[in-house]
């Protein structure tokens, strides 16, 4: 009872509604400066309701439901995800816990984690002759440098302690990893595949406008051509809130597997 | 200067010649250890000679960084000399092996394990012929033991420092080693959790028939005094040699309360007090 009473109790909330009226007030600004030229929250809530209506509708190729879109971009990120954390998480375990390794393979990651994703895609054209698989090439590029680079900084930096208790204990090299490498590096690995998710989750959005096709990305390009602003601005309500969901749960994952 | 010869109780002095006809466990022979370092090399500990007999207890005590955990870590195989040699149980040590159970300075627990499998998986790195039923039965003993069934399947995180410790014991004894390590084992602890816990090792001692050989780094003279049978003193370093081995002829079982009224203890305690602060005494006036 006491606890319905305090203000703490709401105050989240009251933060909540605070930044949701920023938003929309500043939003509404806009609206109103451009003379409507940006559509209005409001007009934008009635278009953004329209499309929730029916997600899941397929008229065609060229014509399907939001919801659609976004599972399709959904399919492609987890598959470039996926695919980039086979890599990227035995690479670091490797380079973190070698030192002649660090010292080879360390040049190629700097070299190569500055370069847009994007760059990548022809190349991905041209290994995989379709869209489809250079979108995906794309989003495993991306994926790959945050994880490998937090998994590799985590096995680095086991500390001495744990070292001399699988020594003086003999672990066998596969104890060693299972036991000690492995559980050390966890929550680096999970910090890693949180900042690889969302570094996806962003650069989908520019290679589906390259590649065509159905995904979240293209539907705002598609949106664009159909000179529709109020369906621009529903998706990236909806594009920043999946973004959203996916870091809150790798937040969950990484709150899970913490130790002590 | 040497030790002046203590008036030592009867059965006591026996004792301890028993102790001293006994075979050697550890053979430390001309030991120095030098590191290399950005400045220059450093050498830690310099021409060394110790020689313990089994089933003895022996405390290596001086002040902050004299080498004392240098040289301990030669006996146990983490540290390897720059020149001399060290025979443990007539073997010439090249690294860590299951004959010396170490105990580290700050526990060493793996934190995502819980107790049981903090031993478990040193019992079953160890004894890999036995049969997982085995190394079960003997991670439970061994936790029974130190009074931690009921806490095991806690994290280290949960626990107190000296269940922690305790555990760290545990794990050392459960891979039942003749010669057991101790690495400034109590030094984080509160002076009540120490001498309960200095009463269950030499409990645990007694319990294999005073069989284990114990070396422990400290720099507590009261725990060295009532734990040991001998003290050995170093010299500051860089560059440190042993100053001194004092004798402890004190009859055992030891009684905590009791010893500290013995003469004999005085004396020793004296002692030890001598020549690990002889050098700040110009200070103190």
């Amino acid at each position: 009872m006491k606890k319905l009473l305090n203000i703490q109790t709401y105050l989240p909330l009251l933060f909540g509604i605070g930044s949701a009226v920023i938003l929309i007030g500043a939003w509404w600004g806009i609206s109103l400066l451009t003379n409507r030229e940006i559509p209005s929250p409001l007009m934008t809530w009635s278009v953004f309701n329209e499309m929730l209506a029916t997600p899941f509708y397929d008229y065609g190729p060229n014509d399907k439901g939001i919801g659609n879109q976004l599972i399709s971009s959904l399919i492609r990120v987890f598959s470039g995800f996926g695919l980039g954390s086979l890599v990227a998480i035995p690479l670091g375990l490797l380079i973190g816990s070698s030192k002649t390794a660090f010292r080879l393979i360390n040049p190629i990651i700097q070299i190569l984690r500055p370069v847009s994703p994007l760059a990548w895609f022809p190349l991905g054209l041209l290994a995989f002759k379709a869209a489809e698989g250079a979108t995906i090439f794309i989003i495993f590029v991306t994926s790959v440098w945050p994880t490998l680079i937090n998994t590799a900084f985590g096995v680095a930096s086991i500390p001495q302690d744990h070292k001399n208790v699988a020594k003086a204990y003999g672990f066998s090299r596969w104890k060693y990893i299972i036991k000690v490498i492995i559980p050390f590096a966890l929550p680096h690995i999970i910090t890693g595949l949180r900042l690889s998710i969302g570094v996806a989750w962003m650069v989908i959005v520019a290679g589906e406008m390259l590649s065509g096709g159905v995904g979240i990305g293209f539907f705002v390009w598609d949106s664009w051509n159909a000179l529709s602003l109020e369906k621009i601005l529903s998706a990236i309500l909806i594009i920043g809130t999946v973004g959203l969901l996916l870091d809150k749960g790798f937040d969950w994952l990484q709150k899970r597997f913490a130790f002590a | 200067m040497t030790l002046n010869p203590i008036s030592a109780p009867v059965d006591s002095a026996s004792e301890f010649h028993k102790i001293q006809s006994r075979p050697a466990s550890i053979e430390v022979k001309n030991i120095s250890v030098a590191f290399k370092t950005p400045k220059g090399t450093f050498t830690a500990i310099q021409d060394i000679d110790l020689t313990i007999q089994k089933g003895e207890i022996v405390a290596l005590i001086g002040h902050s960084g004299c080498g004392k955990s240098t040289l301990m870590g030669t006996i146990s195989g983490m540290t390897q000399p720059t020149s001399g040699t060290v025979m443990a149980n007539g073997n010439l040590v090249k690294g860590p092996g299951p004959d010396r159970g170490i105990v580290f300075q700050n526990y060493s627990l793996l934190p995502w394990l819980s107790v049981y499998q903090n031993i478990y998986e040193a019992v079953d790195s160890v004894f890999k012929g036995k049969t997982s039923a085995e190394k079960r039965e003997i991670t439970e003993e061994n936790l029974k033991m130190v009074n931690l069934w009921p806490h095991k399947d806690k994290l280290p995180g949960q626990l107190s420092g000296g269940m922690k410790q305790r555990v760290a014991i545990a794990r050392a004894f459960a891979i039942n080693p003749s010669i057991l390590l101790l690495d400034e084992p109590f030094g984080a602890l509160d002076a009540l959790t120490k001498g309960s816990m200095h009463i269950e090792l030499l409990k645990l001692w007694n319990l294999d028939n005073r069989n284990k050989t114990i070396v422990m780094v400290t720099h507590d003279i009261e725990e060295a005094i009532f734990l040991s049978d001998r003290v050995v003193v170093m010299n500051n370093g860089p560059a440190a040699t042993i100053k001194e081995i004092v004798d402890v002829r004190l009859p055992r079982p030891r009684n905590k309360k009791d010893i500290v009224h013995d003469p004999a203890y005085m004396e020793i305690h004296d002692r030890l007090m001598g020549l690990l602060f002889d050098k700040f005494s110009i200070e103190d006036d």
